[in-house]
């Protein structure tokens, strides 16, 4: 009985984004382009380099993890700040808030749809074309399900950092510069837009302290990884949890902070 | 005694940040600590009873919405007590969101994209409402409104009207003790209006549903609310059945005139010529508050009519503004 009232959100999600046809074929229009743009990119990367190995990564290698990395970030897309930021500005967040659920928990399942139909219309089909074009350069076995495990930890930290940059919003009451200025940050220090092998030395170390990597870096790691030991599995997930479990504890009290901030001062 | 609301000597104190440019100035803002304290609610107290339907008036910035955002428990009170189906709002404001409905004029809490059956259901879902009830509910909405034509439809293709009508269905949908309805029919035509009144006047009948109503509409009072409260910069200055306010200004009436000759330079004598009323001006119009107890209109105009050439007249009834206005000018005996 409780956990219907929120599946409900998901099942309204679905049926909202199957809505909105045009905008999926746009979607997936615009997700073939860009990675057109990938491939001539890292094409012409890869030709000034004489062995054809850069960085321990092969042309093949590289754009495989580019091109699922693209599908994981359309997957995780969420509007977050700017609904949060939208609604705080117009106070239809009042409406939100007596609904007779947490705020956050309400928000989150109230996109969880879109994961859904995301999933079937951009990641599958990459998945597939990835897997048919490279002839098995995805491994199956145990690997699907730390990968499964691991997306699940990376869309709740990025809804996290999601929820935390919204939160700001609150004080800024601006959004759009926030917004731009979180996304830099979590595509270039997540993996998505580079592979991070590709950075050099001491960005490298840093980031894989930073909690952004564990977005898309380590799903994909997993996943194209061949038989990686169980150790690494662990440390990678392991890294992940308490990630997780930091960015979500923080959010949660800034918010509830945030939130007593506007329930003694006003919106 | 079978209060649904209690509300004690409330208060509430914002305070407001004096604001700096930029982003630059919004980071400092974050830090800064230039406050100035503005006192929305002032001291208010006042007690409501189960299937009430209070008039809740006030002119704009008079801290109507402030009260009703501190009864929804999305605010916190500075001083003073709110108890709401017994509960704290702002402590349990997710338990008191099961006890409440709410609309405001402006927004939709319905799924925008989605036909407004689809609304329903989620709803259903989020507020737990058993199987039974909801079919029960629907069956009642159709039989008040014509709800059929309408559950299939996106909520975004609606007209304002239909969608105002599906805000209050949705709101009273899980059976809340208490809906706060926040201007419901502002920007609605005539017979939208009646349409919304008899709706709303049919669910407090038949779920004995508290109703606390703002608005500017003085026929939405007339034709809902029993009791009624006018609050005005923060103060509560009339909490009393309606009859009693009619009573009270029912005989007032607004006569304008237009007439030959200079507006301001006429109002002038005018005021000396009525010393006893109190008169007004603007553009295009001179008013004049006339109490028909001690003088007629009739005799008013007569008398105007010897010293002035009037070109064209109009009689209003005292609004609601007006009623505010006085009761804040003289106070109420």
């Amino acid at each position: 009985m409780k956990i219907k009232k929120y599946l409900t959100l998901t099942r309204a999600g679905i049926i909202e984004s199957l809505n909105f046809r045009l905008a999926i074929l746009i979607m997936i229009a615009g997700n073939l382009l860009y990675l057109i743009v990938v491939y001539f990119l890292w094409k012409s990367i890869f030709a000034s380099s004489e062995t054809g190995v850069v960085n321990g990564m092969t042309f093949t290698d590289t754009l495989i993890y580019l091109v699922l990395a693209t599908a994981l970030f359309n997957f995780m897309e969420m509007y977050t700040v700017w609904d949060m930021g939208r609604n705080i500005q117009s106070g239809k967040i009042v409406l939100d808030l007596l609904k007779p659920m947490e705020y956050r928990s309400y928000l989150f399942w109230s996109y969880s749809g879109s994961f859904v139909t995301n999933f079937f219309f951009t990641v599958l089909p990459t998945f597939m074309v990835v897997i048919i074009v490279t002839h098995g350069a995805i491994p199956f076995g145990i690997n699907l399900l730390f990968f499964a495990v691991s997306v699940i930890l990376g869309v709740m930290i990025n809804y996290s950092i999601d929820f935390i940059v919204g939160t700001i919003c609150l004080y800024t009451e601006s959004i759009w510069g926030i917004n731009i200025m979180k996304q830099v940050i979590v595509l270039l220090l997540s993996g998505a837009t580079v592979p991070i092998v590709f950075f050099p030395e001491p960005l490298k170390t840093i980031v894989y302290y930073l909690p952004f990597q564990s977005i898309y870096n380590a799903p994909l790691t997993l996943l194209l990884s061949r038989n990686p030991s169980y150790e690494t599995v662990l440390i990678i997930i392991g890294t992940q949890l308490i990630w997780c479990i930091i960015i979500t504890a923080f959010g949660k009290i800034f918010w509830k902070k945030s939130l007593r901030q506007i329930t003694v001062n006003g919106g | 005694m079978s209060n649904i609301i209690n509300i004690k000597n409330v208060t509430k104190e914002f305070k407001v940040l004096n604001r700096r440019e930029g982003l630059k100035g919004s980071i400092k803002d974050l830090f800064s600590r230039d406050y100035k304290i503005v006192r929305a609610v002032d001291n208010i107290s006042m007690d409501i009873e189960q299937g009430e339907v209070i008039g809740y008036l006030g002119p704009n910035g008079a801290g109507k919405s402030t009260t009703i955002k501190m009864m929804t428990g999305v605010l916190e009170p500075t001083s003073g007590e709110i108890l709401v189906g017994g509960n704290i709002p702002y402590k349990n404001r997710t338990k008191n969101a099961q006890d409440i409905g709410v609309v405001f004029g402006q927004r939709s809490q319905l799924w925008w994209a989605l036909p407004l059956i689809e609304s329903f259901n989620i709803l259903k879902d989020i507020y737990q409402i058993g199987d039974n009830e909801y079919h029960n509910m629907l069956e009642m909405y159709q039989s008040l409104v014509d709800i059929e034509s309408l559950l299939h439809k996106p909520v975004r293709q609606m007209s304002l009207g239909q969608r105002t009508l599906s805000d209050i269905l949705a709101a009273f949908l899980h059976d809340p003790k208490i809906v706060f309805l926040d201007e419901p029919t502002i920007g609605l035509d005539v017979s939208m209006k009646a349409k919304i009144r008899d709706l709303i006047y049919a669910l407090n009948k038949e779920k004995n549903t508290t109703v606390i109503l703002t608005t500017h509409d003085m026929g939405d009072v007339d034709a809902l609310c029993r009791r009624i409260v006018i609050i005005d910069k923060g103060k509560m200055l009339y909490d009393n059945d309606i009859e009693h306010l009619r009573g009270f200004f029912g005989s007032y009436r607004t006569l304008k005139i237009r007439v030959d000759g200079k507006l301001s330079k006429c109002a002038d004598i005018v005021r000396k010529e009525l010393a006893n009323l109190s008169v007004s001006s603007d553009d295009e119009w001179i008013s004049i508050l006339v109490d028909e107890e001690k003088t007629t209109v009739m005799d008013v105009l007569n008398q105007l009519r010897n010293t002035f050439n009037i070109r064209d007249m109009q009689l209003e009834e005292i609004s609601t503004e007006d009623v505010i206005k006085k009761i804040y000018e003289e106070g109420v005996k």
